[in-house]
């Protein structure tokens, strides 16, 4: 029995191979390797680079979905939180722009990731204090942040004051030593992300609170506290994209941001992050949002898909996906 | 223990038995857990199966229900041998297990539960009246006039247990296997079930019934079984054998060291003094002082609120409190972490459900409550943690092949000495410990008494809360019991008997038979 | 029936009718779809700005405009409309076309005069007037376009919409508009009339086909989100990116006299302004107005671009 015990149990190292923070990044290789055979202009780095750059909106929210997801919530209302602090942000820098010229876009950006957590700490507050479900509390918000995005824009489309357009494009469209300037954002906040995720007592807690809620509780940890700062988080991470998305089109209207709640939580689980919670894997997220935006590229770039079943195509490459996660834990 | 010792493995009788078990054995891996059980088990019999945990009681009984298929031996029902792919088949060839657990659906009505999965139909439609009159039949013949419309979450455990019990009756059955049954019930349940399942063995049923509790075994079976470390000690008569016998076969070796000398420990000043605590709808005013040094204990019913009452002082649950000092200072605890910061710590009853995260690993375990303590800048010291969890595994004697499982996969024993170091991690000065052994073995129970010692000798005052009345008296040098939300008494020293505990915990001492009073 | 022609014709119905009949107050009710993107939100501008105009050329005809956001909703708001029971007509944008026929019908039985816009409902007998614009011209015009100014030769990609029937309407119109040349589809996809989609659509066709002619859009939104990716790429070989919808950013490229997007076809929200002049003039009692009404989708160039320019419309 002694060599069952306590002191010759050695620490384990962490360089043994962890198959389920691995698998998204398996599944992306696997991707990219039928993706070259597919169509070889597949890897070009024109086409890799534009497809990574596309997929830093979704990344960088589903870095903050990690963080509610693990915590145990869900925010449906990503999307329209980002057509809606896109436009505030927008209104915001066209006012601005006749008395401040360019500065305002460093003003705009504060503001909208102000904004976004804000609407965050709305998410967080209302589940938290009034004991919603966050399913019917982002659910509201969703249509809210929606209507106030149509309402702001009279249905139709708010632009970017000319004048700011050409200095802000660079935010999009730029690159520094030739990697575009979205991907550093969402490598940088994801980095941030991972940081707090896994190294502080927050991202512990975090953790903690979406494996079981009591035991968090009976810890002494403030659960409502925790959640609430998980979906404030998400919220800043839905200004940051916002920042990245505004300068592509110029515009904010109320069809930005449709749907992209339900890549960014397809992006969180492909990255293995369970959606009952007590697990996040912030990288396995980035993967799962490029993932996302690849077999998007890829639908396209084939020519044996019907354009009638892409959509079928999607759907059955996120189930091979997760299957193939599953069956390599 | 001299008649003990003369005791001798009885050889099985020649009469036909329902169910013959011959050499079967079970190995995961390299790992045996089970190996060259034989037993007979017999119509009108009640067979009980006891031994510590891990001795392999549930690898058995799930091999014969079914959900587990030996790797060696055979079974033989009624003479013909049997290989089972699933308990659906076990089922159905009349071998049907009691639970441990209650799986019940608890939105769902008695009747809708029995029949859940095997509804009657009447020319295709669900045929409701039938089945209340068959739930109220069995229930009937069970002994029990609950309503098979009664919603089952509504139910008492007690009365769910029985549910459970019909609805496992409901299929016709040549062996009955119950599962640590009593685990859940109270005392008088506890009479209630015991007379249900020798009216079953009346009726001709065998009886397989596996528990840890060496006073029902003893009251109630006509022949034990005992395992240990996965093999038969052996087979005895029922009648022949005391707890005392039961014990030492069990462990292998004497008990009387299970709980340490008291008295050797100075009592000091008071820690912890409570005044006019009230939790609704569990205690209506408690007031009570525990001083460095000494060991409280907690009695009552199961019900009685005594968990209840330590929830709501410590702001896991709605409650008031007249006054509370910890070491004289006046604390006001409004929420969780006040109690943890003002130095009182919380082992839960419930260590699955509210102490341990069991998908973690043990040292993020170890540490949830006191975070800071790893945390010297902005970042988690991970290397502290480890250093920690070493200690900790060394300290308290936790038992693992490496250091990386999580704490689900821990046996109960190792998972309440984490749970208690997870508690200690906060370095509080009162220790408050509900059910500080359920579920646990006896190797790791004596092992447990001796920490609570030792926090005692360091200087903690240390709260016990537990429902074994030899537990209590056992350890704690003062014993309070909690009656109608009240304290009934106060015991300490010689006074501390299990009769007079039952006294006070059931109001006997005043009026006789007012158990119902103190359930919740 | 131009557009034009017919305006001109019920506004001179109301104008010779206001005077006449002033002492019986008469109700039209008009109901549409909420503003949930660019054109809607110009269907909603223009269907507001025809009741002021309405009710201030004839002060006897009052117009109710109501948003819906869904199907349903709109069912329980024309419902609402004719619970008065004094409901004079009705101008109707369906939602869904199966959904709002029944309850259209049950209007219709109460003697209120029915205009239906844009999308027909699924028994045409119930509609007193129909009033649509031409998804197969607005694809056919651009077509026919495309085939003079390329030669008859070359390679375009496309970018359609939704699945329904305007979308494949329009793709009918612009295939038949390319028969007979040796222009080439080189592909189709959705793009869901998002602009998001259609810049990631056109990222893609631009990875996958190393020479393209010209793009079109079937919504002016997706061509905003074309552009963009076009003008990213420093692409060179495309000569024409097209839309159609008649959306004011795109409207002021074609006047400006843009390059790459000359021109642009109509399909534009203010048809609901159309039917609301018309029915008005019916309701008037002087020009009584039965039957179909199809909108041109002509073509809009810089010589007639002023006309279809509405600044103040959020489309």
């Amino acid at each position: 029995m002694t060599d069952a015990t306590m002191g010759q149990v050695r620490p384990e190292r962490r360089l043994s191979v962890n198959w389920v923070d691995l698998g998204p990044f398996l599944a992306l290789a696997a991707l990219m390797v039928v993706g070259f055979l597919i169509n070889p202009d597949f890897l070009a780095i024109n086409n890799l680079t534009n497809v990574v750059t596309r997929s830093a909106f979704v990344a960088i929210i589903a870095v903050g979905a990690t963080f509610v997801i693990a915590s145990g919530g869900l925010d449906l209302s990503v999307g329209s939180m980002a057509a809606f602090v896109a436009g505030v942000m927008i209104l915001f820098m066209n006012a601005l722009a006749p008395e401040l010229g360019t500065s305002a876009i460093p003003l705009g950006m504060l503001v909208v990731v102000a904004a976004g957590a804000l609407c965050g700490l709305a998410n967080g507050a209302i589940t938290t204090i009034g004991r919603i479900e966050p399913f019917i509390v982002t659910l509201g918000t969703m249509g809210i942040f929606r209507a106030l995005i149509t309402y702001m824009s009279d249905g139709g489309t708010i632009p970017i004051d000319r004048s700011l357009r050409d200095a802000y494009r660079p935010i999009y469209f730029g690159d520094v030593l030739g990697i575009p300037v979205p991907i550093l954002v969402s490598l940088a906040v994801a980095g941030a992300g991972a940081f707090i995720l896994y190294r502080t007592k927050f991202g512990r807690r975090c953790i903690a609170v979406g494996a079981n809620e009591e035991v968090a509780r009976y810890s002494g940890v403030s659960v409502a506290r925790i959640r609430t700062l998980a979906f404030v988080i998400q919220g800043i991470c839905v200004g940051l994209a916002a920042i990245c998305y505004v300068p592509r089109l110029g515009t904010a209207t109320p069809t930005t941001g449709v749907l992209w709640e339900l890549q960014v939580i397809t992006a969180v689980v492909i990255g293995g992050t369970a959606l009952r919670g007590g697990r996040g894997h912030i990288w396995g997220t980035i993967a799962g949002a490029v993932i996302l935006e690849f077999i998007a590229n890829l639908m396209v770039l084939s020519d044996f898909v019907s354009e009638y079943l892409v959509a079928a195509v999607q759907g059955a490459i996120i189930i091979v996906a997760m299957l193939v996660q599953r069956l390599s834990k | 223990m001299s008649r003990a010792a003369a005791l001798e493995p009885v050889a099985p009788l020649a009469a036909p038995a329902v169910l013959a078990v011959r050499g079967i054995g079970k190995t995961y891996g390299a790992n045996t857990v089970l190996s060259e059980i034989d037993l007979h088990i017999r119509a009108g019999e009640i067979h009980a199966v006891i031994g510590e945990n891990g001795a392999g009681k549930s690898t058995f009984m799930k091999i014969l229900s079914g959900h587990v298929a030996p790797t060696t031996g055979t079974l033989a029902l009624g003479g013909r041998p049997v290989a089972f792919s699933g308990p659906a088949e076990a089922e159905a060839a009349g071998i049907v297990l009691v639970h441990q657990e209650i799986l019940l659906a608890d939105d769902l009505t008695v009747a809708e539960n029995l029949f859940l999965g095997r509804e009657l139909t009447r020319r295709g439609m669900i045929d409701d009246a039938s089945m209340r009159r068959l739930t109220r039949e069995r229930l009937a013949s069970l002994g029990s006039s609950v309503s098979p419309d009664a919603i089952v979450g509504t139910l008492s455990l007690a009365d769910r247990q029985l549910v459970q019990i019909a609805r496992a009756l409901l299929e016709s059955h040549q062996l009955v296997i119950f599962d640590e049954p009593t685990a859940v019930l109270t005392s008088e349940e506890v009479e209630t079930l015991l007379a249900l399942v020798r009216q079953l063995r009346d009726a001709g049923a065998a009886i397989l019934y596996i528990s840890h509790r060496l006073d029902e075994v003893e009251a109630l079976a006509d022949r034990v079984t005992v395992l240990r470390d996965g093999r038969m000690v052996g087979s005895f008569d029922g009648a022949e054998l005391t707890q005392a016998d039961m014990a030492r076969l069990m462990v292998g070796r004497e008990l009387s060291t299970l709980y340490p000398p008291k008295g050797a420990v100075a009592i000091g000043e008071p820690r912890l003094e409570v005044e006019n605590a009230r939790v609704p709808g569990f205690i209506e005013d408690v007031s009570f002082t525990v001083r460095s040094g000494e060991i409280l204990g907690f009695g009552g019913m199961i019900g009685a609120g005594r968990t209840e009452l330590f929830e709501g002082i410590l702001a896991l649950r709605p409650g008031r409190v007249g006054a509370l000092l910890v070491d004289g200072r006046a604390v006001r605890i409004a929420r969780p972490i006040d109690a943890i910061e003002a130095g009182i710590g919380y082992l839960t009853e419930d260590r699955k459900g509210k102490g341990l995260l069991l998908d973690e690993g043990m040292a993020p375990n170890l540490t949830l409550s006191a975070l800071s303590r790893f945390n010297p800048g902005l970042v988690l010291d991970g290397k502290r943690e480890e250093a920690a969890l070493g200690e900790t595994i060394a300290r308290y004697d936790i038992r693992v092949r490496a250091r990386g499982v999580k704490a689900g996969q821990l046996s109960g024993g190792n998972q309440q000495k984490l749970l208690l170091a997870k508690v200690m991690m906060t370095d509080p000065s009162v220790v408050v410990i509900d059910e500080p052994t359920r579920g646990i073995d006896i190797g790791n129970k004596s092992q447990i008494y001796a920490f609570v010692q030792e926090l005692a000798r360091a200087g903690k005052a240390c709260i016990v809360i537990s429902s074994e009345m030899q537990e209590l008296i056992g350890i704690c040098d003062r014993l309070l019991v909690i009656r109608n939300g009240r304290i009934a008494g106060e015991l300490a020293g010689e006074a501390m008997t299990e009769d007079a505990v039952v006294m006070l915990a059931t109001g006997a001492a005043g009026q006789a038979g007012t158990r119902g009073e103190t359930q919740a | 029936m131009t557009n034009r022609l017919m305006t001109a014709v019920a506004i001179g119905a109301l104008l010779a009718a206001g005077s006449a009949l002033a002492q019986e107050r008469k109700t039209i009710a008009v109901s549409i779809p909420a503003a949930d993107h660019g054109w809607t939100a110009g269907v909603v501008y223009h269907a507001e700005k025809a009741a002021e105009e309405v009710k201030a050329a004839f002060p006897g005809i009052d117009v109710v405009v109501k948003t819906s956001p869904t199907a349903p909703a709109q069912v329980s708001a024309i419902e609402d409309l004719a619970a008065g029971g004094n409901l004079d007509a009705l101008v109707i944008l369906p939602h869904s076309s199966e959904e709002l026929t029944t309850p259209v019908q049950a209007i219709k039985e109460d003697g209120t005069f029915i205009t239906v816009v844009d999308r027909g409902l699924t028994d045409p007998t119930i509609q007193d007037l129909y009033v649509a614009g031409d998804n197969i011209a607005v694809g056919q015009t651009t077509a026919e376009f495309l085939v003079d100014k390329l030669g008859g030769k070359g390679e375009v990609v496309v970018l359609r919409g939704i699945p329904t029937v305007i979308d494949d309407e329009r793709i009918k119109g612009f295939e038949d508009g390319l028969k007979g040349s040796d222009i080439k589809i080189l592909d189709i996809q959705y793009a869901n009339w998002n602009r998001d989609d259609a810049f990631s659509l056109m990222q893609d066709y631009l990875a996958k086909y190393p020479k393209i002619d010209a793009v079109w859009a079937n919504d002016d939104d997706m061509l905003l989100g074309v552009l963009e990716a076009i003008g990213q790429s420093s692409r060179t070989d495309i000569k024409y990116a097209l839309g159609g919808n008649g959306m004011k950013e795109i409207i002021e490229k074609v006047m400006a006299g843009d390059a790459m997007t000359p021109i642009e076809t109509p399909y534009p929200p203010s048809m609901i302004k159309t039917a609301i002049y018309m029915t008005a003039a019916n309701l008037s009692g002087q020009v009584p107005i039965r039957g179909s009404v199809k909108l041109d989708a002509p073509l809009i160039t810089k010589d007639n671009a002023q006309e279809y320019y509405f600044p103040d419309s959020p489309f």
